[in-house]
């Protein structure tokens, strides 16, 4: 234990504590006022939850969450805080009221952060840890998959859909490891490797080289099923070890120049095309938003090569509209057919699609004029003829269906309406059948581009 | 009107239950009548008439719509009017009143949407206060009706416009704030009464909350996005103060809101309400950092450089749109998160994050593109800055990304005169490593060749030619006096010899070229000036010509004469600059 008695004009905070930085250059002095009661101290990225007071060397306050009434929260060691607080409050238990005096160099430095900081000010903060519990993954943040992190990765950048990585994985349930993997795939392909959703929803959300714990709750895990290949029982809760060694990071746009951005359009639409066959809609949809993503704002393209990133585009709206369509996900279908459309007024296939995605989101009456004009612009197109049909009967249908809704509002009517739209509706549910199947035939007639 | 004292005093024996639709009508026909016909003075005397209070209530529902129509419309002084509303307002049944008002609200003239709004706010509020607890969600089916209205006025742009507020924006804003005020503290009372802020509250407290933050974040977007915040006595500023003292009250903390809602993992956001929401917080972080509204309340704990991670996002977002409002508020935004961080202290990996290389790149688009002068020349600066701002390695790396992409010359210009400031230990304190040795040398031959070889149009790439050549002489005066590395010297010599080459072959063509273009010129404004004259002479119109330079033919001749002029100039210096490099090679030879 050190302690530096600094005393100059106008201080009141006694510089006194343990130096608990890293290099040990006295930055960060921790000074227990009250002993914690727990035996545990949170690990990195743990969410903990604290109160405190900040104030300046002087003494006056320049912030407290005691005062705003409400518990500070954030992730532990992930910078997300000043690094005095990183450090010192990883060393704290719960109920523990601890002292830092942080020099700048460890708070906000030489830009100070105005209006509350002023420049090179060494700030004192009295800590209390409430709780901590490690960090939830699920987009849900329903609890069912939770972090602690081991070792800390590197970087910033976090895999995304379809990269590929590398990862070891150990598998435990009940103290039983029952599945203990070196692993390289891309994301997306886990599945088929036995991988509970789980797996892949961690890695999503993993730096490089960062080696973490994963409880798992069964919703992300196998289920009420279980998987007897493991021999893991239905309702299980799991835990994960992981490893992310390393993942393929693609070329971003910007360190690319327009001839690398129009060869590696064509390769990623190639690979597009055969997740496509092979059923992986979702793995295709991720390369042709990368198509996207390189050639949208090109802007200083000519002539042949602006030709070829319209077409290029052209055919990954096109494609990311059937991938959407195959995975029902008809509004994402419906925004890549108004881009296609865009590019390119009258295509039939994004015309036809659109109508589709239209019919799916229950849009008749803009299907209907989608498909109508399809029959127009492209006479020999028999599957739009079908589909107008379609629509005019379910428009229909719900038309009757609103008639009977205000039927039921104005009592009075509704009596010698009732009849009438009941048969109708009778004859209706009898045609749905059938229009489903002729929207189904029309869709497996266009494939991808 | 004998007759209608008839009806009145027949009104006044009818038993509330006897009223029927067509004393109704009368009652709307009468009264109607009377307002136009500026007898408001009539009506309210018959509304307090307290022998009448027993049609007022039975009928009294039927004058609020032209009584607030006539408060609307400011013909005459509606004293009368705002009393008689306020006393049926009183009297009247809560739920009735409620949902006239309501309606009127919903469908209100297209022509007087602020004036309506700020005539039925108060009235609502005084209807759900009488209402109490069984209020339900008709504070938010309020607060979503007057948005809506609001939404669709104009969003004046000059100070002037905001004080005259011709629209009535600004007073349907603070009217709004009023609106939403004991609401407010109803909220925060349940929250106090129900124990800590963790303890389980009432879902009607829920409900009401989710009411006040969904009519917050839509006041964020519309219209605190679009407007322009002008000083602290601006409505707009009362309005965005106000919003951003509600959510910390109701248990909405401004960090979470701002850095942990789910941006929309992965690329897209969640869905469109979640990406409306999205825009919202852009607006609060703009509030926040910029403005520094509500900043006294916000933890001073955040390290500056997650809060710049976090600000980037919506920076990103601000530069979707083109608008000068978006525009300037991206600019804003990412020019405070940025200058809170410390110099050379972003690390390489930091670009890995979209948002990361994306703002750069709209940053060189508004510098580029953008027509509006003050936002290209704020484009710049928080370029310079954000540049600062990488550590070495980040520096090289995304100065080489640019020279590779920026397909200009200015921006190029930029990236090369910052390279020789990293190069420069008098101008950045010490040599990077990352830009001295090999790392150097490869950013050289970057930085030494011309885009299009010697076919390079030297007037439009004149900022990066000039540059790279006050680098590249500054590099071997340096190299010269220190003699470091004989293979970094053999290296620069090598670089500089096949540059000045091309170089060479480059200005002679391009001086040719546009000496020519300047002789054309010159003769073309001696015929003009010979044809005007003649014209002068004979009084016929002047026929206008067609300079042949297609890229100067937007500048008026004189302006393209200055430019003319200016190549040259360059071109000597160039020359000059060159020959001087040639000698430095050359004396380190010998």
């Amino acid at each position: 234990m050190t302690a530096e008695e600094v005393t100059s004009e106008g201080q009141t905070v006694p510089i006194v504590g343990e130096d608990i930085t890293p290099k040990k250059d006295g930055g960060v002095l921790k000074l227990v006022k009250k002993e914690g009661t727990g035996a545990e101290m949170p690990m990195t990225g743990d969410k903990v939850f604290v109160h405190y007071v900040g104030t300046l060397l002087d003494g006056s306050k320049f912030d407290s969450s005691r005062d705003r009434g409400e518990k500070f929260n954030f992730e532990l060691g992930k910078g997300q805080v000043i690094k005095a607080w990183d450090i010192g409050v990883a060393t704290m238990r719960i109920g523990e009221v601890s002292q830092l005096v942080c020099k700048p160099e460890y708070a906000y430095g030489a830009a100070g952060s105005p209006p509350k900081i002023p420049p090179n000010a060494t700030l004192v903060f009295e800590v209390e840890l409430f709780e901590f519990h490690g960090e939830d993954v699920t987009e849900a943040e329903d609890g069912g998959i939770i972090r602690r992190i081991l070792t800390k990765g590197e970087g910033y950048s976090k895999p995304n859909e379809g990269a590929a990585v590398e990862v070891s994985i150990e598998g435990r349930h009940d103290e039983r490891v029952f599945d203990e993997r070196e692993l390289k795939f891309e994301l997306g392909d886990g599945e088929n490797l036995d991988l509970p959703p789980a797996v892949e929803k961690a890695l999503l959300n993993m730096e490089k080289g960062e080696e973490a714990l994963f409880t798992v709750k069964p919703k992300y895990g196998y289920g009420s099923t279980g998987k007897a290949k493991f021999n893991i029982p239905g309702g299980a809760t799991l835990q994960y070890k992981i490893k992310l060694t390393t993942f393929e990071k693609a070329k971003e746009s910007w360190e690319m120049n327009t001839d690398e951005k129009l060869e590696q359009s064509s390769i990623v639409k190639d690979k597009g095309t055969q997740y496509f066959k092979d059923g992986k809609y979702k793995q295709a949809s991720v390369q042709y938003k990368r198509i996207i993503s390189w050639l949208e704002h090109e802007s200083s393209l000519k002539g042949e090569d602006e030709e070829k990133a319209k077409a290029l585009r052209l055919a990954a709206h096109l494609n990311l509209a059937m991938c959407f369509l195959k995975i029902q996900e008809h509004s994402q279908a419906l925004e890549n057919c108004d881009k296609a459309l865009e590019l390119d007024g009258t295509n039939e296939k994004a015309l036809f699609r659109r109508g589709e995605s239209l019919f799916g989101l229950k849009e008749y009456e803009r299907a209907r004029t989608d498909f109508t004009r399809i029959t127009v612009l492209y006479p020999a197109n028999r599957a739009a003829r079908a589909q107008v049909c379609v629509c005019q009967k379910h428009i229909k249908e719900q038309h009757d269906k609103d008639k009977r809704l205000y039927a039921g509002m104005f009592q009075k009517f509704a009596d010698r309406d009732a009849k009438v739209t009941d048969t109708k509706g009778k004859e209706k549910e009898n045609g749905d059948g059938d229009s489903m199947d002729v929207a189904e035939n029309g869709a497996a007639e266009q494939t991808a581009a | 009107m004998p007759k209608f004292q008839d009806v009145v005093q027949k009104w006044r024996n009818t038993p509330a239950h006897k009223f029927r639709q067509k004393d109704r009508e009368l009652c709307i026909q009468i009264g109607s009548a009377c307002i136009d016909q500026g007898e408001t003075a009539k009506v309210l005397d018959f509304i307090k008439e307290e022998q009448n209070q027993g049609i007022v209530k039975a009928l009294g529902l039927g004058l609020l719509q032209p009584l607030v129509r006539e408060i609307v419309r400011r013909r005459r002084n509606p004293v009368h009017c705002e009393a008689a509303v306020s006393h049926l307002v009183q009297t009247l049944k809560p739920k009735e009143l409620f949902d006239n008002l309501l309606g009127q609200l919903e469908d209100c003239d297209p022509g007087a949407i602020g004036e309506t709004v700020i005539c039925l706010l108060p009235l609502l509020k005084t209807v759900l206060l009488r209402l109490g607890g069984g209020k339900g969600q008709s504070v938010g089916a309020v607060l979503e009706a007057a948005q809506k209205q609001v939404s669709r006025l104009p969003v004046p742009y000059t100070r002037q416009q905001e004080k005259v507020d011709a629209h009535g924006l600004s007073r349907c804003c603070t009217a709004l704030l009023d609106f939403i005020q004991p609401f407010v503290e109803e909220v925060k009372k349940g929250d106090s009464k129900k124990g800590g802020p963790s303890a389980a509250k009432g879902p009607a407290n829920d409900e009401l909350r989710a009411d006040i933050v969904q009519f917050c974040m839509m006041g964020l977007r519309e219209p605190l996005l679009q407007a322009v915040l002008q000083g602290r006595n601006s409505s707009f500023w009362t309005f965005a103060t106000g919003i951003m003292a509600i959510l910390p009250a109701i248990e909405k903390p401004l960090p979470v809101l701002l850095f942990y809602q789910p941006m929309g993992k992965g690329e897209e956001p969640i869905s469109k309400a979640a990406s409306y929401s999205v825009e919202s917080r852009a607006c609060l972080a703009y509030l926040l950092f910029v403005q520094l509204i509500a900043m006294e309340t916000f933890p001073a704990i955040f390290c500056p450089v997650f809060v710049l991670q976090c600000n980037m996002d919506y920076v990103k977002l601000l530069f979707t749109r083109k608008d000068e409002s978006w525009l300037t508020k991206g600019l804003d935004l990412c020019e405070k998160s940025l200058e809170r961080v410390e110099d050379s202290s972003l690390p390489v990996e930091i670009l890995e994050l979209r948002a990361f290389y994306t703002v750069p790149q709209n940053l060189v688009e508004i510098m580029t593109v953008c027509p509006m002068k003050h936002l290209k020349t704020r484009g710049l600066h928080v370029f310079q800055l954000f540049i600062d701002k990488l550590n070495g390695e980040a520096k090289h790396r995304f100065f080489r990304c640019m020279l590779k992409t920026s397909h200009h010359a200015g921006v190029e210009g930029i990236v090369i005169k910052n390279t020789k400031n990293q190069v420069d230990p008098a101008k950045c304190g010490k040599v990077s490593c990352w830009f001295s040795g090999e790392h150097l040398l490869s950013m050289l031959q970057l930085i030494l060749s011309l885009p299009q070889g010697p076919q390079t149009d030297l007037l439009q790439g004149m900022d990066r030619v000039m540059e790279s050549l006050n680098l590249l002489r500054f590099l071997l005066i340096k190299e010269k006096e220190q003699s470091s590395s004989k293979s970094m010297w053999a290296e620069l010599c090598k670089l500089s010899d096949s540059y000045r080459k091309v170089l060479r072959v480059c200005l002679s063509m391009s001086r040719t070229y546009y000496s020519s273009e300047l002789k054309t010129l010159r003769e073309n404004q001696k015929n003009k000036a010979k044809e005007i004259r003649e014209a002068l002479k004979l009084k016929k119109p002047v026929r206008e010509i067609n300079v042949r330079d297609e890229k100067l033919s937007n500048m008026s001749a004189v302006e393209q004469h200055q430019v003319l002029q200016c190549a040259m100039v360059t071109f000597d210096l160039m020359d000059s600059l060159v020959v001087r490099i040639e000698e430095l090679t050359e004396d380190r030879a010998t």
